[in-house]
Order: structure tokens, then C-alpha cells, then sequence
């Protein structure tokens, strides 16, 4: 048995030493060297040693704050909304006897895939003054003079949420749609003879045996939301005041619109990477995976 | 009771629908219109398509840009799905602590914001004499923790049944992957496949830190230049886009099927 | 079926690494190859420029080539067009990573950038003192090209501002040209009024997340967000709080229409809604594209502040050409951005006509292009206009933290549109920008 396992074991190394090497070499070792850089201040291409000095500067820093405030509120806020609705039309889109699936999957898809410009364009057009929403809610009298949804700090974190939402939850709907293709079907037919409605299916089917990939999603949405930058920099760029920037807005900013300082960008990219890897790991906790 | 909640999915589903499509088709309409008609929010088909394409292609070479992202598109994803679902077999059926280990700590490198990593990278490559190529666009990303990650959490539900039957049928490893575990895996390689080629087909930053010359760039680059001039050109820009966004929705079309024909479907 | 799948998948990435591996070899091999040539050689008479407009800036290093090409045959230039923020970009990772591959010897520089680079990247960008007359171009522009005494570029166009308006709006509202002539905010606030009650437009538009206008109003007074030693200029600025005043002012009245970004802004002169439009003259070619607004429109000096020393006349954007100085053609590309860009009042001339740029060569000012009329306007002559109202443009130092000081104004903006107590506010501005540029 135990010589087995060794045998196991060292086959297991030959799948994965070289896609780990590459990313060792693609990521570790840049990200070695942004460590270094975090511990230096300065500007453009002239450095001093500050040791820790960064790290202390993002706890006195109140754009840093805001910006983390920020990125937690489209956290909390969206992931789960846009979990949820990915999962809930995968389900559907699953149902052997509902029609038009091609058509529904495709449509519901396609908006990950349209390119950010034309998607700022728009949405910017939507939400404008004068835009198409305002001109529906007036004709409708649901308000009697047009909302700056833009220019009011509330209604712009609502219109960046639905902004992600929109865009991203065709993309969590394929990782749940190839996923339940796992399921083997005749588990549903069991339930249905057994009397057990869609709904109950779907909480004591569908759910725990995806529970890997609602993981996998999690994982890969909350981290996407804590470097989350197109949407806001394209729609908001960040305003108005600051209501709406994130962290990843605050590096860009750092590193290419403000005269550049590298090293507190760094110190600011590491805040990052903390955070989400502690998510992570309660993530992977709260999910159980014992196994 | 049963009619009403069909009703009830379709309804929600198209409308789901619409509300994804709308830009989709505010594209296609924004091609036949001119700038200003666009800026004013005109919302119906014009008749300036054909002076919008040439202009167009007049003021960039596009084909040459479609050319680049192909190339960089496909090469990237077919090694990208290979290296990557080698890994997540690799992990997840021969696992140990130690690669436990040695995943988790990969896991650290997508937590990075690509910005901050971005110049240690192009000093990187400038000293492998690689800028301003197809492989340094491809190679940063040719493996990512997160689609090792993705073949991971798939792999959990492979039956490992397979294998066995395998092992007794005499076949080795390597063979036990690429003759049981990828055809078996369709519908992951064909999700994968998806996400792959529109993560490479969109890459921005990097391509634009990494390719110098214009004769290398790659069309979100060129959608990028047109639309910042100071009086930017909305129906070329719309022209641009759809261009841009044609392939990503084809292959997707193609491979949908792969994910919907189901796993048994494709063992027997 | 299996079986076929897994081979092609196989041979396919065998095939694709080694293409992959390949090109790069090739690619390799050109590129030092070229690097050889211009290396071995200061006979190659190629230079290449990033700028980021192509039907503009673009276009103006075109006209540019082809004079020098006259006199020095042989010479070529190629332009790299990218986006001002991706060129932006590229450049500072160039320069932060060290690597000189791939940098262009000539670059586009947005004016507020240009003390940024030169501190951030010391010995980086070429010296132009001694090199162009710079007493041929309007001083404000040299001014923001000098630091400690020596001048780091080539001036090139300019965003002398002008308040567009609407002649028949005006009319109707019981205005005339004379009456927009050298007035203040104040009564350009009580003009909107009278605008907006008699003909139901706007007066102008309105973005808090857009710092244009807070711009111009400050460098109309002779002032910035940042003092020339890079210090917060919020607190005891009486500039500053005309500004912030007059902002409110025109916030407060109604008399402008909110947008939320640029295609809006656009939008909002291209289909009528708007009286008057406070711009840079580069705004020129956006309104013409209105084409059934031609005859209707105007041009006059922007409104000024209520403080001493405030004119009506100042200045949205502008860019200027540098030279890297480490780069193979250094020499060549000085000499070729002298010889036109420089001191080519052909150039300014062609420009003008042919892509609509005002540059700040003085001596081109008398030229027939500069005093051609339009049609458009009404017949008014707007370049010689324009040209005159750049010469009285006070000259300020744009420091190297104008975003960040841009930024910690927009934080409080809410606030102060709000009705917040201003010195209060002010205060927390300055403090905000001291924190973000230690």
C-alpha cells in the first residue's frame, strides 16, 4: 500500500512540475521583486530604503481607506447577487425540457465578451442625464425630473454593482453550466419519482454536488472584485469626489496618472494580495473541503 | 401549475436576455450610424456602414491586427488548456500535502494586481531579448493558477473508476490522461477553452507594455488608439468593436455544444 | 473519436509551442539586427515618434516630416499612434524598468506631465535651451517647458480657451455680441439665467468629476492647485476661492446642464441643448461637426474672476515635443523638431489648415491662415482671435502634482457644492494632497 502511494505520488510530479515552474518563473519571481520594491519610496526611477515605512503610510492614507471601503461594499454587495443569478439561470438553462436554450445561454453569455469601450460607452449613455433610463422612469412618472445617476455617490456604487453583475454573470453561468453536466441525470429523475420539487431539487441536488465549482466561483469572484478596475475607471473613473474608486484604481493611479511611486504601489498591491488570500482560506474553510 | 412556472423561466430568461443583448445590439445599430448621430443616442439603423468601414480601414491595418490576436489567441489557449488541466490532474488525483502545499502557494500569484508585477516583468523579458513578440504576450499567462484551479475543482467529480479500469487495462499515466481523463472532461476543456481565448483575445495591459512596434499590435490596442483622439469617431470605433467581438462570440458558439452534451454522452 | 481527439491535441501544442518558440527566435534575431543598423550607423536618417492623435498631433509630425524631408532627403519618420494613457503608460514602464528597447526617440508630452517626468526620470529628456528661439512662442507655454532654467522640449499646440456660444440662443434671449465682451462669471451667470428663462437652454454644462473648468478659471487668474515649490495652493488663495465661488455659483443657478463624461459634454453642444461652450480652441473641430449649427455659432473671451490681476483669457491643454536623450538619433531628431516644429511658420500654417491645430509660434500669427474667416462662425475670423487672446494667457508653473492635487480637490467638491463652510473645506483639501505627496 505504502509503496503504492509513493508510486502515486511521484507520478503525480510529473503532471504538474512544469506548468508549476512556469508560474514560478512568470509570477514569483516579479512578485519577488515588487516585494523589494515595497520596502522603497521614491519617485519614476529614484528609490531609497524606507523598510516598513510604506506599510505604515497605507494606515494614515484616507484615499487608501476609501478605496478599500469601496472595493468591501462591491464585495459584500455584488458577489453574492451575481453568484446566485449565475447559478439560478445555469439551472434553468439545464432543465432538459426548456426550449430555446441555445439562444438563452448565448445571449446571457455574450456580455462578458463585449469589449470594455463600447461597454463604458454605453453604460455611460444609459445612465446619462438625459439618458435612456430616465427617459423610461419619466414616461412611466415614476420621477418627474431626470437623476444624475452618475454624479450622486450612492447611485454610482448602484450603477457599477449592476454594471458587474451585467457582465459578469454569463461568465460564472459556463463555469456552472459545463460543471452540472457532471450531474448524471437520472439522479433528477430519482428525485422527480421521489416527489421532490424543482426548487427542493435544486437546494439538495444540484447545489451540493457543485459545491466545488460554487467554491472555485467564490474564490475567483472575490478575488476579481478586490482588483476590480475596467468597470469603474471606464464608467466613474472613480467619482464622483472618490465614491467610487478601488484599490486597483488607486495603484494605476500611483504608478501611471500620479507622479509615479512604484514602491508605495507595491505596498499597496500587497494590501491586495493579504486580503485576499486570508478570503480565500475562510472560503476554503466555509466550504469544507475536508476531503 | 407546472405551465405557470415554464412561463415564469422563460419570462425571466428573456428578459435576462434582453437586458444582455441591448448592447449587443446598440453595437451593431452605433455601426451604421455616424459620430454625432451615435453621441445624440440615435437608435436605429443608418446608412453610414460602408463610410464607416472604409474609414476604417483607411486608418489602421486591421487585418494585420486581427492576424496578431489570432495568433496570440490560439496559440495561447491550446498550451494554456494543456499545461493548466495537466496541473489540476496532477493535484487533484495524486494528491499529497505537499502538493497541497505547493498549490496553495501558487494560488498566491493571481492574487496580484497585474499592475504592480508589470515592470519587474518587462525587465524580464527585455533581458530575454523577447519583447515585441507573440510569446511574450502568451507566456506570463501560458499557465494561471486559476484555471489549474478550475480543472482542480472539476476533477473532484471525475470518477476515478476510469482510471482504475485503465490502470487494469494496462495503460500507463500519460495515457490514462490524454485517452481517459480529456475525452471524459469535455465539457471542462470546452468551458476552459472559452474563458482561455477571450482572456487572451482582450489582454490589454500587457500586450501594450509588450509589443513596441505597430505592426505587432493586436486589435484591442487599435480599438483603444481610435477611441481617445480628441474628437473620437464613434462609428469607426463601433465598426472596431464588433470586429473585435465577432470571434470571441463564434467560438463560443462553436463550443457551447461540448458543455451541454453532457460527460456520459461522450465516455460511452 | 477519443483516441483522434487526444493525438490532435497533442500535435497541436507540439506544433504551437514550437511557433511559439520560433517567432520569438525570429523576432530575436531582426531585432538585433536592427539594433546593429542603428547602432553602426548615424547615417540612418529614421527616427520614430509616439504621439496619440493621428488625425491631429499625428498628423502634424506628417506635415512636419515633409519639410524636413525637403531639405534633408533620405529622412524618415515613423509615428506609433496609441492612446495618451497607454502612451502614458508604456513610457513610465520603460523608464522605471530601465530599458531603453522599444522607446521612441521623439515623444508627445501633455504639458502638465512635463516638470512629472523630468524630476520622476532625471537625465532622461533631451535639452532644447540653446537649441529653438524660444522667444518666437508665447510665453506661457515656455513657461511650463522650464524648469531650473533650462527648457525641455518643443512647443506645440495650445488649448487657449474661448467661450463659444450660440448667437441665435443669445439673440433670442436678448444678447448681443457686445454684451458677452469682457464680462465677469458673475454676469456670465445672470446672462444663463436670462437664457434659460427665455429659450429654455442651458447655459453650459456642468461634470464635478471633470477638472476643466476649474483649470481655466485658475490659470485665468494666474494661479494653480499647486504653488511653483509643489506645495497645496487651496488655503489663502484668493484664486482658489473665486474659483471654488464661481463653481458653485454656476452650480447653483441651474443655468448648466449636468453631463457625466466626454461623449455627453459632446453630445450636449452637437444637438442644441447648450448656449455656450467654455473650451480650449482645440473644441473647435467637435462643434463643426454639427454641421446643420453652421452660421449659428460664435466666439468670445471667456468670462473672468472677481480678483486682481484676472484676465479673459486662459488655457485647457497643450503638448510639447521632447527628445529622449538617450536615444541612437538624439541629434537628428532635435535638429528635426528645430528646423519645423520649431521655427516653421509654414508648418503652423499647414497645420492649421489642414488639421485645425493652433500652435504658439508668434511669428505665424500674421499669416494668411491664422486671419481666414469661417463660415461657420458666422464669418468671424476665430484663429486671429484665438491667437491674440493666447498672448495675454498668464504663465504659471503646472508643478509636478497636479493630478494628485486635482484629486484631492475632487474628494471635497461634493461637499463644497454641498454648501459646506469653504475655508473649512479648503483646509481639507490642502491637508488630503499633503498626505498623498509625501
Amino acid at each position: 500500500m505504502s509503496s503504492k502511494w509513493n508510486k502515486s505520488n511521484l507520478m503525480g510530479w510529473q503532471f504538474v512540475i512544469l506548468p508549476s515552474a512556469l508560474i514560478l518563473l512568470f509570477s514569483f519571481y516579479p512578485m519577488i521583486q515588487s516585494l523589494l520594491l515595497s520596502f522603497q519610496s521614491g519617485k519614476g526611477n529614484v528609490y531609497n530604503y524606507v523598510g516598513l515605512g510604506n506599510y505604515g503610510r497605507l494606515f494614515s492614507d484616507p484615499m487608501f481607506r476609501q478605496a478599500v471601503l469601496n472595493t468591501l461594499l462591491y464585495l459584500i454587495v455584488q458577489v453574492p447577487i451575481m453568484l446566485m443569478l449565475g447559478l439560478v439561470i445555469a439551472y434553468f438553462l439545464n432543465m432538459p425540457s426548456l426550449k430555446f436554450k441555445g439562444f438563452y445561454r448565448t445571449a446571457i453569455f455574450l456580455p462578458c465578451v463585449t469589449s470594455l469601450v463600447s461597454y463604458a460607452v454605453l453604460f455611460k449613455s444609459i445612465f446619462a442625464v438625459d439618458g435612456i433610463l430616465n427617459r423610461m422612469l419619466m414616461s412611466i412618472h415614476l420621477i418627474h425630473e431626470p437623476v444624475a445617476w452618475l454624479m450622486d455617490p450612492v447611485w454610482a456604487r448602484v450603477v457599477i454593482i449592476a454594471a458587474i453583475t451585467w457582465r459578469w454573470t454569463g461568465y460564472n453561468m459556463i463555469f456552472y453550466l459545463s460543471a452540472m453536466q457532471n450531474i448524471d441525470p437520472s439522479v433528477y429523475e430519482a428525485a422527480s419519482i421521489d416527489g421532490a420539487s424543482k426548487t427542493r431539487q435544486f437546494f439538495s441536488i444540484t447545489v451540493p454536488m457543485l459545491k466545488p465549482i460554487i467554491l472555485f466561483t467564490a474564490i475567483i469572484s472575490t478575488n476579481g472584485t478586490l482588483q476590480l478596475f475596467d468597470e469603474v475607471v471606464n464608467i466613474t473613473n472613480g467619482g464622483p469626489g472618490n465614491s467610487t474608486m478601488t484599490i486597483s484604481q488607486y495603484i494605476y493611479n500611483l504608478s501611471f496618472v500620479y507622479t509615479p511611486n512604484f514602491g508605495y504601489a507595491a505596498t499597496v498591491s500587497y494590501a491586495i494580495v493579504i486580503m485576499v488570500a486570508v478570503l480565500a482560506f475562510l472560503q476554503l474553510k466555509v466550504g469544507g473541503e475536508k476531503k | 401549475m407546472r405551465k405557470m412556472s415554464a412561463a415564469g423561466i422563460h419570462l425571466f430568461l428573456i428578459l435576462a436576455s434582453v437586458v444582455s443583448l441591448f448592447p449587443f445590439v446598440w453595437m451593431l445599430i452605433g455601426m451604421t450610424n455616424s459620430s454625432s448621430e451615435i453621441v445624440k443616442g440615435k437608435f436605429s439603423f443608418g446608412s453610414e456602414l460602408s463610410n464607416n468601414v472604409t474609414k476604417l480601414l483607411d486608418m489602421t491595418n486591421l487585418g494585420e491586427a486581427f492576424w496578431n490576436s489570432t495568433v496570440i489567441a490560439v496559440v495561447g489557449t491550446i498550451c494554456t488548456l494543456i499545461l493548466s488541466s495537466m496541473a489540476g490532474f496532477g493535484f487533484e488525483i495524486y494528491r499529497t500535502k505537499g502538493k497541497d502545499r505547493l498549490f496553495g502557494l501558487l494560488m498566491l500569484s493571481m492574487m496580484m494586481p497585474f499592475a504592480a508585477v508589470m515592470i519587474p516583468l518587462f525587465r524580464m523579458f527585455s533581458q530575454m531579448g523577447m519583447l515585441n513578440t507573440p510569446s511574450a504576450v502568451i507566456l506570463p499567462t501560458i499557465t494561471t493558477a486559476f484555471m489549474i484551479f478550475f480543472f482542480m475543482q472539476n476533477t473532484k467529480s471525475f470518477p476515478r473508476e476510469l482510471l482504475q479500469a485503465g490502470r487494469v487495462d494496462g495503460l500507463g499515466e500519460w495515457r490514462l490522461f490524454t485517452s481517459v481523463y480529456m475525452p471524459t472532461m469535455r465539457p471542462t476543456y470546452a468551458a476552459a477553452a472559452i474563458i482561455t481565448f477571450m482572456n487572451y483575445w482582450n489582454s490589454f495591459l500587457w500586450p501594450l507594455i509588450a509589443l513596441q512596434t505597430q505592426d505587432k499590435k493586436t486589435l484591442p490596442l487599435i480599438v483603444s488608439s481610435l477611441a481617445s483622439s480628441y474628437n473620437p469617431d464613434y462609428g469607426i470605433i463601433m465598426v472596431a468593436i464588433v470586429v473585435t467581438t465577432l470571434p470571441t462570440v463564434l467560438i463560443f458558439f462553436l463550443l457551447q455544444k461540448q458543455f451541454v452534451q453532457g460527460m456520459l454522452g461522450s465516455v460511452k | 473519436m477519443k483516441k483522434l481527439l487526444s493525438v490532435l491535441l497533442l500535435v497541436s501544442m507540439t506544433a504551437s509551442l514550437l511557433a511559439a518558440c520560433g517567432s520569438s527566435k525570429s523576432s530575436e534575431s531582426t531585432e538585433k539586427g536592427a539594433a546593429n543598423e542603428s547602432a553602426g550607423s548615424t547615417a540612418t536618417k529614421k527616427v520614430v515618434a509616439w504621439a496619440w492623435d493621428p488625425s491631429f498631433n499625428g498628423a502634424a509630425l506628417k506635415i512636419a516630416e515633409e519639410l524636413y524631408a525637403k531639405e534633408n532627403p533620405g529622412f524618415e519618420l515613423e509615428v506609433v499612434d496609441m492612446a495618451k494613457t497607454d502612451l502614458e503608460q508604456k513610457l513610465n514602464t520603460n523608464l522605471a524598468a530601465g530599458v531603453k528597447e522599444g522607446l521612441p526617440d521623439i515623444i508627445l508630452v501633455n504639458d502638465p506631465n512635463i516638470q512629472k517626468y523630468v524630476t520622476a526620470y532625471p537625465n532622461t529628456f533631451a535639452d532644447f535651451t540653446d537649441k529653438v528661439d524660444f522667444k518666437q512662442f508665447s510665453q506661457y507655454k515656455v513657461d511650463a517647458l522650464t524648469i531650473d532654467g533650462k527648457v525641455y522640449g518643443v512647443p506645440f499646440d495650445i488649448g487657449v480657451t474661448g467661450m463659444f456660444y450660440r448667437s441665435d440662443y443669445l439673440e433670442e434671449a436678448g444678447y448681443k455680441a457686445e454684451d458677452l465682451e469682457n464680462i465677469t462669471w458673475d454676469q456670465y451667470i445672470e446672462i444663463g439665467k436670462v437664457v434659460k428663462e427665455k429659450t429654455g437652454k442651458y447655459m453650459a454644462t456642468i461634470n464635478p468629476n471633470d477638472e476643466a473648468l476649474t483649470s481655466i478659471l485658475l490659470q485665468s487668474g494666474g494661479s494653480w492647485y499647486i504653488t511653483p515649490d509643489n506645495k497645496g495652493n487651496f488655503v489663502d488663495n484668493p484664486v482658489m476661492t473665486d474659483t471654488l465661488r464661481v463653481y458653485k455659483g454656476i452650480s447653483d443657478s441651474g443655468i448648466a446642464k449636468p453631463v457625466t463624461g466626454w461623449s455627453e459634454f459632446v453630445g450636449s453642444f452637437n444637438a442644441g441643448d447648450v448656449a455656450t461652450v467654455v473650451s480650449g480652441v482645440w473644441q473647435i473641430a467637435s462643434i463643426m461637426d454639427a454641421k446643420d449649427q453652421s452660421g449659428k455659432w460664435k466666439v468670445a473671451p471667456i468670462p473672468r474672476l472677481n480678483v486682481e490681476g484676472a484676465v479673459n483669457a486662459s488655457n485647457e491643454g497643450g503638448s510639447s515635443w521632447f527628445v529622449l536623450d538617450g536615444s541612437a538619433n538624439k541629434d537628428l531628431a532635435i535638429d528635426f523638431l528645430a528646423k519645423t516644429i520649431g521655427s516653421s511658420s509654414e508648418f503652423y500654417e499647414r497645420f492649421l489648415n489642414e488639421n485645425g491645430g493652433v500652435g504658439s509660434f508668434i511669428p505665424s500669427f500674421s499669416s494668411e491662415a491664422y486671419s481666414q474667416t469661417s463660415e461657420f462662425f458666422g464669418g468671424q475670423a476665430i484663429y486671429s482671435d484665438f491667437t491674440k487672446w493666447s498672448t495675454e494667457v498668464p504663465g504659471i508653473t503646472l508643478g509636478m502634482y497636479t493630478q494628485e492635487a486635482k484629486d484631492a480637490l475632487k474628494n471635497e467638491l461634493p461637499n463644497i457644492l454641498n454648501g459646506a463652510d469653504l475655508t473649512q473645506s479648503l483646509a481639507n483639501i490642502q491637508k488630503l494632497f499633503e498626505q498623498q505627496v509625501q
